[in-house]
């Protein structure tokens, strides 16, 4: 690395003094001059350069004087140095960046009118600032577009060749999908091997590019810049919490620009100094689903068996007079809600208010129950916190990260980049333990492929050789002896050999990976999907955090247990009481004192008792016992497998409310249908995997007679005489604030330190610990004749069931309705891409095409977990964990024929 | 007052001085030219730098001028033009407006975005009568554009050359800008490996 800051956080560098236009400067060794000089709050202008990645040099823009250099220098390739002299002004330098932009302007296509960086272009802002007025020898390179990239369209008449797409790309992203070619006389940016792009398309080198060379595809020549109104916001798809610009043209979504752009080189770069700001391509190209026509435009009620549209009073009159008769005839109880994890906290907390205080039903849950309350139940349980222990910061500096079970790239790109910046900036040893060629595999020093679904024997083989290695802190497990006793002699039945053998890795690597791991001074893990969403998922979190408490981890700075959830606000679900077991604030619902408190501040009794999760909502629902089921954003229809038997349980109803922005199966089947904003209608806050609360705003008015859920919550809460008199988001805000104080921490989460040593002094310990690492072995034993495993994954591309409502990511990645397999299988079975084959699982059979997929292991299989045509989900039995009842439908054993 | 002046005045009176005082004024105008038109019998005649109605141009070829590139509206004091841009997929790299409106009740005549025109897509013409039942016609669309633009072309091209803006018709080829480069063929081959 070059002139970046010092690439240990544990020296810091030394300081250095140096003079800028006759004002002595304090700066860090190692630092570029013009990091430093902007730094000072100067804005020299520098077309090549962005704080990202390493200086360039290319555009000859951020020329300064140096006492004693005869020549101007370029300040950002130049290293400050102790004693410079530097002048950053002056008409010598003045003129000699003029000269710059005539060059760059001679070969540069004067065609800014119909350019789509026109207003927001730096070569533009250049030329007027120098005065640059008559070219002498201008010439036009007359270079065709290339438009072979789903996503991206490169005019390389209008390219200056600064480089920063490039460099973005190797640097920041570590994809390098791009590169130099001289063609047709001139060096151009081309995708790697001039072929058509095909990469993550993240589409940070469109932020970064100053000139229009690079265009989006989904908003070509649909605007100038100055058209659009700009508003930043939260993304609404994965659990990141990246902030993004949302740009409208009155109700049409026009493009989304991220905070990254080549305009935040200067000033003190706040909005995007915890990370880079960019984003992903779901996040870039994703947005139009926001004013899709698909969308729902007026509230449906069922009248003679068809869904009739009526005005907004009168549906929320029938609404909240159907469940009052529910409730009047069945009780309260009779009632249950499921609400999706990407709301606003705002819209979570009237929700679960709603179910609670106006109806007084313990029957709420929300899609944080897919997975990632088994990560807050086991670290609640053990730690005695309630989200992920570090921030972005932390991991980013780690020494030796494991990511287990994520194919972090691909779920959650923005945490990704943090881990790629730990293993290119700091030099972090990075173990990969997943079932796929993963992303962050190539490029971590210790990747390691294991069978598909033995995560958890992983990480009691882990476990087992740190013990074997005698890699433990012996001053965390000394303060627990007993415990220590009952882990060692739960992992004593089993030999590292064996579950080496059955995760299929070596022993040796194994232990590399456990000392590794151990020795470092600061570790972290990182588990996703793989882990929590799996059957065992509560247990293999805390078989997590045993390795952590014996390698002496446990409430060490920088170290901890973290995940990365699926949807936005999955932790603010949690965190807002959306569940059974939490009250707002995740008070235990069963206790007493918590209960009293939220009674007294709604004013109502709130029923006791610990209620119904989603699986048993769906059980009760088919039994009878639950008669009227509100859903809002949720189609459990479309995502759980047909075993469940949603349809009859749904069918069962005799009352179904669906809020949601679309016409989904679920609604479909419904009895009132309302219709509900998307989160770029609607104000309000949302919590990131790492605990930032973060704001939502709105980016442009409600489609149609669409209103943002809080609002239809609070009108039919109202109807049911509970005290909702909510008037915006911020009314709620305020009532969510008294009761949680501290909870709007303005993106900036206050540490949280595990105390584990509850846990470890409990009694339960040692039983529990038995049986966590006897049942993992015994386990994996499928059925013979079902040697394949299938996996039900999310892509890149996608997220959830939203992102295909999305025209632009549909068309960069469509429903191919193949199975993937890996090229030696289908070489094997003598399959080609196309051929067709029967999946058959103990839940049923499905015939299919299927495609290589190089990422695979042998005997592996994957599904996008986004479609549902044709109906693989359906094929994977649910296995319900038994203390969290988080249901685990995304792997199962399957045979594969050739029909 | 004096005998004198009322002596004057007795005369005058006598003599309807007054009335010969009027008379003149009336006599003088039957010998020289009237000023006011017969309108709407009787036009007037326009000066070429006329701020009129505003009409879209196309080239002599009949391909549309206009981009689509929105300065019009950006330069519009009074907000009254809206362009809705679009790519034309037929053609590489052309962008075209797929929708333009002048509010023409909103309009000040200003002649901004003709100045800002940067293929002189936009003219004014010598066309103010448009007056109507239903207001709703005075907001022109790129039809109604586009045949102001026809039916006055003469008038259009005048207007831009009194502004300096199009030479005059030898020097056809001195727009400002074409747009855009259109380039199908590249200047030199795709890569071996991509020719099989």
């Amino acid at each position: 690395m070059g002139l970046k800051p010092a690439t240990n956080p544990d020296v810091e560098p030394a300081p250095i003094e140096l003079q800028i236009d006759g004002k002595a400067v304090t700066a860090k060794d190692g630092v570029s001059l013009y990091d430093v000089i902007a730094g000072t709050g100067k804005i020299i202008p520098a077309m090549c350069y962005h704080y990202t990645f390493d200086p360039f040099g290319s555009c000859g823009m951020c020329l300064v004087t140096q006492e004693g250099k005869k020549a101007p220098v370029r300040s950002c390739t130049a290293k400050a140095a102790s004693g410079m002299i530097i002048r950053t002004e002056g008409d010598d330098l003045f003129q000699a960046r003029k000269k710059a932009v005539e060059k760059h302007l001679s070969v540069h296509p004067l065609d800014c009118p119909v350019c789509d960086a026109d207003g927001h272009c730096e070569l533009q802002d250049m030329a007027f600032q120098h005065g640059v007025t008559n070219l002498a020898a201008a010439k036009q390179k007359l270079i065709p577009e290339d438009t072979r990239s789903l996503a991206l369209d490169f005019n390389m008449n209008r390219c200056i060749a600064c480089g920063e797409c490039i460099n973005i790309c190797k640097d920041v992203q570590m994809i390098d999908a791009l590169q130099f070619m001289k063609k047709g006389g001139f060096t151009q940016v081309v995708a790697k091997g001039d072929t058509p792009l095909v990469c993550e398309f993240c589409g940070d080198c469109l932020a970064v590019c100053p000139v229009g060379a690079i265009t989006n595809k989904f908003s070509k020549y649909l605007y100038k810049p100055w058209q659009l109104r700009k508003t930043t916001t939260t993304c609404n798809y994965c659990g990141d919490g990246c902030q993004m610009s949302v740009e409208t043209k009155d109700t049409e979504v026009v493009r989304v620009t991220s905070l990254l752009s080549w305009k935040n080189k200067w000033g003190e770069r706040s909005d995007t100094a915890k990370g880079h700001g960019g984003l992903c391509v779901r996040g870039r190209f994703g947005f139009q689903f926001i004013d899709s026509g698909e969308r729902l435009k007026q509230p449906l009620v069922r009248q003679n068996g068809q869904l009739t549209p009526m005005p907004w009073l009168e549906t929320v009159d029938a609404a909240a007079e159907r469940l009052a008769a529910v409730k009047a005839k069945y009780g309260p109880q009779a009632i249950a809600g499921l609400i999706t994890a990407r709301c606003t906290n705002e819209d979570l907390y009237v929700f679960q208010k709603l179910m609670r205080a106006a109806i007084g039903t313990t029957h709420v849950d929300s899609s944080a129950r897919y997975g990632h309350l088994n990560f807050v139940r086991a670290v609640r349980r053990s730690l005695g916190v309630g989200r992920m222990l570090n921030d972005s910061e932390e991991i980013t500096k780690a020494k030796a990260i494991l990511v287990i079970g994520s194919n972090i790239t691909e779920t959650n790109p923005i945490a990704g980049l943090r881990v790629k910046e730990a293993i290119r900036v700091y030099k972090a040893q990075v173990i990969v333990a997943d079932s796929a060629v993963t992303n962050i595999g190539k490029l971590a020093s210790h990747p390691l492929l294991i069978k598909p679904g033995t995560e958890g024997l992983f990480i009691q083989a882990l476990l087992k050789a740190a013990l074997e290695e005698d890699v433990i802190d012996a001053e965390a497990v000394g303060k627990h002896p007993a415990a220590f006793a009952a882990l060692k002699q739960a992992l004593a039945g089993v030999s590292l050999e064996a579950l080496a053998g059955a995760t299929g890795v070596t022993s040796a690597q194994i232990r590399e990976a456990a000392t590794l791991f151990a020795e470092a001074p600061r570790s972290v893990v990182m588990c996703g999907d793989g882990v929590v969403r799996r059957s065992g998922g509560y247990q293999q979190v805390l078989a997590l955090v045993d390795l952590l408490w014996i390698t002496g981890k446990l409430g060490r700075p920088g170290c901890g247990l973290n995940t990365v959830v699926e949807e936005a606000n999955e932790q603010g679900a949690v965190d807002m009481g959306v569940a059974p077991e939490f009250l707002p604030g995740q008070a235990n619902y069963e206790d007493d004192q918590a209960l009293a408190r939220f009674a007294k501040a709604w004013n109502v009794t709130l029923p006791t008792g610990r209620g119904a999760t989603l699986m048993e909502i769906l059980k009760r629902c088919r039994s009878g016992k639950i008669k009227a089921l509100y859903l809002v954003g949720e189609n459990p229809l479309a995502t759980l497998p047909r075993s469940c038997d949603v349809q009859a349980a749904l069918e069962q109803l005799d009352l179904l409310i669906c809020q949601d922005p679309f016409m989904t199966e679920t609604a479909k089947l419904a009895h009132v249908v309302l219709p509900a904003c998307t989160f770029a209608e609607k104000d309000g806050t949302m919590t990131s995997q790492d605990g930032k609360v973060q704001r939502v705003r709105e980016t442009m008015d409600s489609l149609g007679e669409s209103l943002p859920d809080w609002h239809i919550l609070a009108a039919i809460g109202s109807r049911l005489g509970c005290a909702m008199d909510y008037e915006s988001a911020q009314d709620i805000q305020r009532e969510i604030m008294t009761l949680l104080p501290g909870y709007y921490n303005l993106g900036q989460p206050k540490k949280i330190a595990a105390s584990p040593d509850a846990y470890y002094w409990g009694d339960g310990y040692a039983g529990e610990v038995r049986t966590r690492y006897s049942s993992l072995i015994a386990r994996r034993s499928p059925p013979a004749d079902h040697s394949f495993t299938l996996t039900l994954g999310q892509l890149l591309y996608h997220s959830g069931k939203l992102s295909t409502r999305a025209s632009g990511l549909m068309t960069i990645a469509p429903n191919s309705g193949r199975l993937r397999m890996s090229p030696a299988d289908m070489e094997r079975m003598g399959l080609t891409d196309g051929s067709r084959v029967r999946l058959t699982s103990s839940a049923g059979a499905v015939e299919l095409g299927v495609q290589s997929d190089q990422a695979l292991l042998s005997l592996a299989c994957f599904f996008p977990e986004h479609f549902n045509e044709p109906p693989v989900k359906d094929l994977i039995p649910v296995e319900t964990d038994p203390v969290t009842g988080v249901p685990a439908f995304k792997q199962t054993a399957v045979s594969i024929e050739k029909v | 007052m004096s005998v004198g002046a009322w002596t004057k005045k007795m005369l005058e009176a006598a003599l309807f001085d007054e009335i010969w005082d009027a008379m003149k004024v009336t006599f003088k105008h039957m010998f020289h030219k009237p000023i006011t038109f017969q309108y709407p019998r009787e036009q007037r005649i326009i000066p070429d730098a006329h701020r009129g109605a505003l009409g879209l141009l196309r080239y002599d070829d009949g391909k549309e001028r206009c981009v689509g590139c929105d300065l019009c509206e950006a330069a519009c004091p009074s907000r009254c033009i809206k362009v809705v841009s679009a790519e034309d997929k037929s053609l590489p790299l052309q962008r075209y407006a797929s929708e333009f409106y002048i509010d023409i009740t909103k309009c000040v005549f200003c002649g901004y975005c003709v100045e800002a025109c940067p293929v002189n897509a936009l003219a004014m013409t010598k066309m103010y009568e448009y007056s109507t039942h239903d207001k709703r016609t005075l907001l022109f669309d790129k039809p109604r554009l586009y045949q102001i633009g026809e039916h006055h072309l003469a008038d259009a091209k005048k207007y831009l050359y009194a502004h300096n803006q199009e030479k005059n018709d030898d020097m056809f080829h001195d727009y400002r800008y074409f747009f855009p480069q259109s380039v199908v063929q590249s200047t030199q081959p795709p890569p071996k490996h991509l020719t099989s």
